[in-house]
């Protein structure tokens, strides 16, 4: 089993075919109360089709805003967004972005916050909602398909988010720190479940998270960022055969590759304090 | 998507039920002190009308009130009507127009700031004013009477409208746009429905305020109605009259709010359940400076 782990732009290929998305030297400046900062300066970056990568780094270091320009609410300042090879200049709609609040809608049950991403697109009802209740049981929610998201549990709620951004069918998830709200035990059985659901669905999933084990456990890549300006300061392979048992935790391939990536990531606190 | 793997089933909260007794004692005791003060203080009234021996026309008792209540019911009865229809219109008037303005200041930057300046600027002139206008300009049938409810239900209409739709969450309005939504369907799926509890509010000034409306409106210049009514009884010193007119407004004021607020009940449930401590409850503005 091989772990590479090298600055980013040394891993980038030059050009690879099969690649869902690439980010090349995505520059954004921001101003904070007048003073210009850089927020991400030169990200390169990149997904297979199919892949689960995901992205560590320290707080405000500029994820959220990556994730905001890849989905197409934001654009960079300079650099290039490829998806499927090609220069993506309307993103929006392609790129399913699964954010840390839920946002279900108070007045729509669970089945009609799940469908609303079909509906938007004019799917008859009928069968978006077939659609919907096919996918109640894997998503946990038989039973709750005509509950209200105030009589939802926070992990039943963010299953339901998570169902509607399946059921919308784009081809990419972006899931900003979807698991931070929830306990430790909801967590472990949540990052199961999620490895489990993406292996059946294999669509390209990118992941922002706090939480390293999360990262390897579930990434066949795991980016570490840099405190701002934002850069991408290492890449590391996860060869860790699927599916992952919870166990795998403890193999010690996981638990060096873990030390590596708290390395990264504690460098880059430490120099956030300084 | 296969099923072979258990999910979490998480905990569901439900709210905690309530036997139907307490229910009852809740809104009974809702009821009782409001129907205690009114009973107090009719008696207090009723006691010193006798005691000091008012005269009738300065002073009636609640006792002679009610009297004429039931002697008049007829000629009360047709000219509440005449008010009622006078209010209901306007207040619709004022709905659409209201909502409409609303939907247009809150999705165009260009639309607010040539518009917003003039809806606030309006509510400034005292329909006092306003009014003889109307009654040279449309003469002293219906239409100028619903003009004066429109204009004075407008603003707590249209103002509320606008805090409400821009109240959406940027984050929800984001999520909406990257699923592809276009700018009509997020203003349909996210912001009208979350502008509803804000226009329910300002719905329920607007109609307290569309009775004083048609009130001033009839009192300017009208042959029906209950202003027109007060208006004519005083100098007949029939006091009594008038102040079984002041009943019969409060009465339909008070009935319209609640009218309004049972309405919201019916049309948006979920909000209800959100204010249970929940922060982000919306808490309108129900100003209106034209109510002096």
């Amino acid at each position: 089993m091989l772990v590479t782990a090298q600055p980013a732009t040394a891993v980038q290929p030059a050009v690879e075919t099969g690649l869902k998305i690439r980010l090349d030297g995505v520059v954004k400046r921001r101003e904070y109360d007048g003073v210009p900062l850089t927020v991400l300066d030169g990200v390169e970056f990149f997904a297979r089709d199919g892949e689960f990568v995901s992205i560590v780094g320290p707080s405000g270091c500029g994820k959220s805003t990556l994730l905001n320009i890849i989905a197409g609410l934001d654009e960079p300042d300079s650099g290039a967004i490829h998806l499927d090879g090609i220069s993506a200049e309307r993103r929006l709609g392609q790129v399913g972005y699964m954010q840390q609040k839920d946002l279900l809608f108070p007045w729509r049950n669970v089945v009609d916050n799940a469908l609303i991403g079909l509906e938007l697109k004019g799917v008859p009802r009928q069968r978006s909602r077939e659609r919907a209740l096919e996918l109640m049981d894997s998503f946990g929610l038989s039973g709750f398909e005509s509950a209200y998201p105030h009589a939802l549990s926070g992990g039943m709620r963010q299953r339901v988010s998570f169902l509607r951004t399946v059921l919308a069918d784009q081809q990419i998830f972006l899931l900003d720190e979807p698991l931070s709200a929830l306990d430790a035990l909801n967590r472990a059985q949540m990052q199961e479940w999620m490895q489990h659901t993406w292996l059946s669905l294999r669509k390209t999933v990118v992941l922002v998270t706090h939480d390293v084990d999360e990262a390897i456990f579930l990434s066949d890549r795991v980016y570490v960022m840099s405190a701002l300006p934002g850069r991408m300061k290492l890449v590391l392979d996860v060869d860790l055969p699927r599916p992952r048992p919870l166990d795998v935790l403890t193999d010690p391939e996981f638990v060096a590759m873990k030390a590596r990536l708290l390395n990264a990531i504690r460098g880059e606190n430490g120099r956030e304090a300084r | 998507m296969s099923a072979e793997r258990a999910v979490p089933q998480a905990v569901v909260e439900t709210a905690p039920r309530r036997g139907l007794v307490s229910r009852i004692n809740e809104s009974a005791g809702r009821w009782l002190a409001p129907m205690a003060i009114v009973v107090l203080v009719l008696g207090a009234w009723e006691l010193c009308v006798r005691l000091f021996d008012i005269k009738a026309w300065l002073l009636p008792s609640p006792s002679a009130i009610a009297t004429a209540l039931v002697q008049d019911a007829g000629l009360l009865a047709r000219h509440s009507w005449v008010t009622l229809e006078e209010v209901i219109v306007g207040f619709a008037v004022a709905l659409i127009c209201g909502v409409s303005l609303g939907v247009g200041i809150a999705l165009s930057r260009t639309v607010e700031r040539s518009l917003y300046p003039f809806v606030i600027a309006s509510q400034t002139i005292p329909i006092i004013v306003i009014a003889p206008l109307l009654l040279i300009w449309f003469g002293y049938g219906l239409t100028p009477k619903i003009i004066v409810v429109a204009l004075i239900a407008f603003f707590p209409l249209a103002v509320n409208t606008v805090d409400g739709l821009k109240s959406v969450d940027p984050d929800t309005v984001n999520l909406l746009r990257t699923l592809g939504a276009s700018r009509l369907q997020i203003l349909l799926k996210a912001q009208l429905p979350t502008a509803l509890p804000y226009l329910f509010s300002g719905a329920r000034v607007a109609v307290a305020v569309s009775v004083i409306g048609a009130v001033i409106g009839e009192w300017v210049g009208s042959s029906e109605g209950l202003g027109y009514l007060m208006i004519r009884s005083k100098p007949q010193f029939l006091t009594e009259r008038v102040f079984a007119a002041i009943t019969l407004l409060s009465a339909m004021g008070v009935g319209l709010f609640l009218l309004v607020g049972l309405v919201e009940r019916l049309a948006i449930p979920w909000s209800h359940v959100r204010r249970g401590g929940d922060s982000e409850a919306p808490s309108p503005r129900i100003s209106n400076p034209n109510i002096k």
